[in-house]
């Protein structure tokens, strides 16, 4: 599940001297999970297995994983204990921006075999020292419970990618531990823990080709996310529209004294802080009247999160510099979307599509959310043969526009009860096109 | 070289008129040129060498469309010179301009070889009409320069004629040089080559959507003509300057031809119809009430030809408004929703083109900046009525600019933290930092697509 293949070449196995009662206790709230998940690819739907990692973290089941093992798309879950007894699980919420996920085991299952579980202890991530010895332990590969050491080669990284959790946007709101100790796919979930197996983080990620550049959620993230999924289901965030960059360099330029305020790159078409006439080029000072140092990239997840962590709705006082003069912008927030809708197949049509997300629509300068966006089609079907394909935006079906997946799906309804040709619109590029798609 | 052997081949199996062709050549060859100019970009200067036909007494000569490169301005060209076939000796030309209906380009060649020059009106048929499919036809290609642009006989038979929307044919082979003329037996004017580049590859390729296109590769000789229908007619849109203006605007862009299957859902029959994708802010189209997915039908009632392939149709309502002039009243039938609606638009005049802009290069930062216009912010989708900023035409490689990230194409919106309203604002401030040795820097906020970035450019 990883988005890597390495060859491992160091493959420390758990070493028995170093294996407190912690690191036991540890070791057996770890859990592989399998996972059958439903894919709306290329028209059809499909089914694909894979395997990650996840460890207990309280009495009543609850498994902290990477989001990017478990998701909504997840249809079957089955966890692997300590004592190798599988047991189903379900997913209580995800956070791809954190790439967290939080599954909890049947607990009705658990005591109707007489299963028993442990669960780990959490430490702190953010006290780590670079060079502190850690261990991650997981499924790489499919081979359960496999502990590897390293050290924290940086317990601050900052790593933003937005299509990194299975095309979802991620790490804008975090930074992370980055480490040596061997973290290979099947690791993904499982969780980095110190000598006295007190979990610091998540394994979530390592670079391609590289030797032992893995990466984890700090635990203080992961704890805060946690609470919030199994609270809520899913994690609420505030945007206003700002893309920082950080200052660095550019400090002369703006006249500004060192460690003070954020550059704003770019804000979003039509978001609340372009309303609010931010612009591309300013400066960031305070929010709120606190200050603001973004100098350096990994200061900017923190601020980032400063602003989504208040509530929708907020209002927002930005100080912001722009040539000589310093003023205060209102910014009233809004609630942070991705731009991946939820997903469907159409499958008498062959048609796989993606709701159009509010930030999808800014992201490629369409006029409205409206829509939905082809993902795929499957050769020979109707939506091949009208000449749709992936990328196309579907803006109207039988000269309806299109607010929901729902209507998509009624439209398919119909025509599968009594096939007859269904006329759509469809964006390529910005050009329109007109489609039949005939039985 | 194999073609051109089949060619003759072909020819010595023809009937009895063949023996003319010694004559026919003689005098037909009068009616081409080679001519050759130079392109001056920022850092170099290239020739090109392309062939033309003579349309009059006055030395004047027709350069297919794809003779100039689109990205290029006209004063960018230099050093027209005008070769006879078999010589290499030249005369100056005088570049005139495109039209903007044909597209061809238009040199006048020095006074001096007028005399050497044959029009191919000429050589007009007496009675209209087109070649028959299976005709046999012949034209002239030239060598490179290097060969004295000797001229060469290329024949071949028609195979197939198309709208596409100029009535071309398309023969067996290649038939003669992009842009010469092709004669029938007869050695009358049939047609002018078209190009095997630009026009052939969207039109003489099948474009399914979704399909890949066929590229005719021989840039030399071409098997398509378009008929004298397209030619003649034509022949006096000389234009007096370099952009063919007055060049008439409707304003409807993305135009996407509707298939068959769709033509039939909209129960027309027959007939051809385009989606309108976008009407541009402060157009014709917009002013007489047209709307972004509109179904154009008609053009004064006329309803637009089902033309093969689909997308041919785009083609022939752009040179519907193409051979009008502004100030004209085009009256356009769309179909909105199930409603039918008659929009009678009075055309306009084409807003300022790119490569109509203002430009100026700026050597030791290594960006040409070239004035915002209107097609810019259509490309951009932002407001037309408020043009700011400059476009970076052209990045150096390797320059300062190009270290710190800029990219052709990108946007300049501000420069030093200072917004820049016209291509004069700008064009002050870089003559500034151009001038100014001590400095080091350069700050340039940019938008490219629909973000903005800050860019540091390091001059020292």
């Amino acid at each position: 599940m990883l988005r890597f293949v390495v060859p491992a070449l160091v493959l420390a196995g758990p070493a028995r001297a170093a294996m407190s009662r912690g690191f036991n206790q540890l070791f057996d709230a770890v859990v592989r999970i399998d996972v059958r998940e439903v894919a709306f690819e290329d028209g059809a739907k499909r089914l694909s297995a894979s395997i990650g990692s996840g460890v207990i973290f309280s009495k009543d089941g609850l498994i902290l994983t990477n989001a990017h093992v478990a998701s909504p798309r997840a249809v079957e879950l089955s966890v692997t204990l300590a004592s190798l007894e599988r047991v189903s699980a379900h997913l209580v919420g995800w956070d791809h921006w954190t790439d967290l996920a939080v599954l909890q085991i049947d607990l009705a299952e658990v005591k109707r075999r007489g299963l028993k579980f442990t669960h780990a202890d959490f430490g702190n991530s953010d006290d780590l020292y670079v060079g502190e010895t850690v261990y991650a332990v997981g499924t790489p590969f499919g081979l359960t419970r496999t502990a590897t050491r390293g050290i924290i080669s940086n317990n601050r990284r900052y790593f933003e990618d937005s299509h990194g959790v299975n095309g979802y946007e991620t790490g804008a709101f975090n930074t992370w531990l980055q480490t040596d100790a061997a973290i290979n796919p099947g690791n993904s979930g499982g969780p980095l823990v110190t000598e006295d197996g007190k979990v610091i983080g998540i394994s979530s990620r390592g670079y391609l080709g590289a030797n032992n550049l893995g990466f984890a959620i700090p635990v203080s993230t992961a704890r805060r996310v946690a609470d919030g999924l199994v609270r809520n289901g899913s994690i609420t965030r505030s945007y206003v529209g700002l893309v920082p960059r950080a200052l660095q360099d550019f400090e002369n330029f703006y006249s500004l004294a060192l460690n003070t305020g954020m550059l704003i790159d770019n804000v979003d078409r039509g978001s609340p802080a372009d309303r609010a006439g931010l612009r591309g080029g300013d400066i960031l000072l305070a929010i709120n009247g606190q200050k603001v140092d973004g100098r350096f990239p990994e200061q900017l997840p923190p601020i980032q999160n400063q602003i989504a962590s208040v509530p929708v709705g907020t209002s927002l006082k930005l100080t912001v510099k722009r040539g000589a003069s310093v003023a205060d912008y209102s910014v009233v927030t809004e609630k942070l979307e991705s731009q991946v809708g939820e997903e469907w197949v159409l499958e008498k049509w062959g048609l796989s599509v993606r709701k159009v997300t509010r930030t999808f629509a800014r992201d490629h300068q369409l006029d409205d959310a409206n829509g939905v966006q082809v993902i795929g089609v499957q050769p020979g079907f109707p939506a091949d043969v009208a000449g749709l394909s992936r990328g196309d935006i579907i803006t109207k079906i039988n000269r309806e526009p299109i607010p929901d997946l729902a209507t998509v799906q009624r439209t398919h309804a119909a025509y599968v009860a009594k096939p007859q040709p269904v006329l759509v619109e469809a964006l390529r590029n910005r050009e329109v096109s007109l489609y039949i798609l005939k039985p | 070289m194999k073609l051109r052997l089949l060619g003759f081949f072909l020819l010595a199996g023809l009937t009895g008129r063949a023996a003319d062709l010694p004559v026919l050549w003689a005098e037909r060859v009068k009616t081409v040129v080679a001519v050759e100019y130079y392109t001056e970009t920022e850092t170099d200067r290239r020739p090109s060498v392309c062939y033309g036909t003579v349309i009059d007494h006055n030395g004047t000569i027709i350069l297919p469309p794809v003779a100039v490169n689109t990205r290029v301005t006209p004063s960018q060209l230099k050093e027209f010179k005008v070769y006879l076939p078999g010589s290499s000796q030249s005369v100056p030309g005088v570049y005139l301009g495109q039209d903007s209906l044909t597209g061809w380009h238009f040199v006048r060649a020095d006074k001096s070889l007028w005399p050497d020059l044959v029009p191919i009106t000429t050589y007009a048929a007496k009675t209209a009409g087109e070649p028959a499919l299976a005709q046999e036809v012949w034209g002239i290609g030239l060598r490179n320069k290097d060969e004295d642009f000797a001229p060469y006989l290329l024949a071949s038979r028609v195979a197939l004629i198309q709208s596409l929307p100029q009535r071309t044919a398309i023969a067996l082979h290649e038939v003669a040089g992009p842009g010469l003329p092709v004669f029938n037996l007869a050695g009358e004017f049939v047609g002018l080559a078209a190009s095997s580049f630009g026009q052939s590859f969207v039109q003489f390729t099948r474009t399914d959507r979704g399909g890949s296109p066929v590229i005719l590769v021989n840039v030399e000789e071409s098997s398509a003509f378009q008929l004298t229908s397209e030619v003649l007619p034509y022949l006096g849109r000389v234009p007096t300057n370099y952009f063919g203006r007055p060049l008439a605007w409707l304003g409807a862009s993305g135009l996407q031809p509707v298939d068959p299957d769709v033509a039939k859902f909209l129960k027309l029959d027959g007939q051809s119809a385009v989606v309108v994708s976008e009407v541009l802010e402060g157009s014709p189209a917009e002013k007489a009430g047209m709307k972004a997915r509109d179904v154009l039908l008609a053009v004064d009632k006329a309803p637009l030809p089902r033309l093969k392939p689909d997308h041919v149709v785009v083609g022939y309502l752009e040179r519907e408004v193409a051979r009008r002039n502004p100030g004209q009243t085009m009256s356009i039938t769309v179909l909105r929703g199930e409603t039918r609606l008659e929009l009678p638009v009075v055309l306009g005049e084409e807003p300022r083109l790119t490569t109509e802009a203002d430009r100026k290069y700026y050597d030791r930062i290594g960006l040409t900046a070239r004035e915002f216009v209107y097609g810019d912010a259509v490309g951009l989708r932002v407001k037309t009525t408020n043009l700011t900023g400059v476009i970076a035409h052209f990045v150096k490689p390797n320059s300062p600019a190009a270290i710190a990230g800029l990219r052709t194409d990108d946007w300049i919106k501000e420069i030093d933290g200072v917004e820049v309203r016209t291509f004069a604002d700008a064009a002050r401030k870089l003559d500034e930092v151009e001038a100014d040795q001590q400095r080091a820097e350069l700050v340039l906020l940019v938008g490219r697509g629909n973000e903005t970035a800050l860019l540091h450019v390091k001059l020292k």
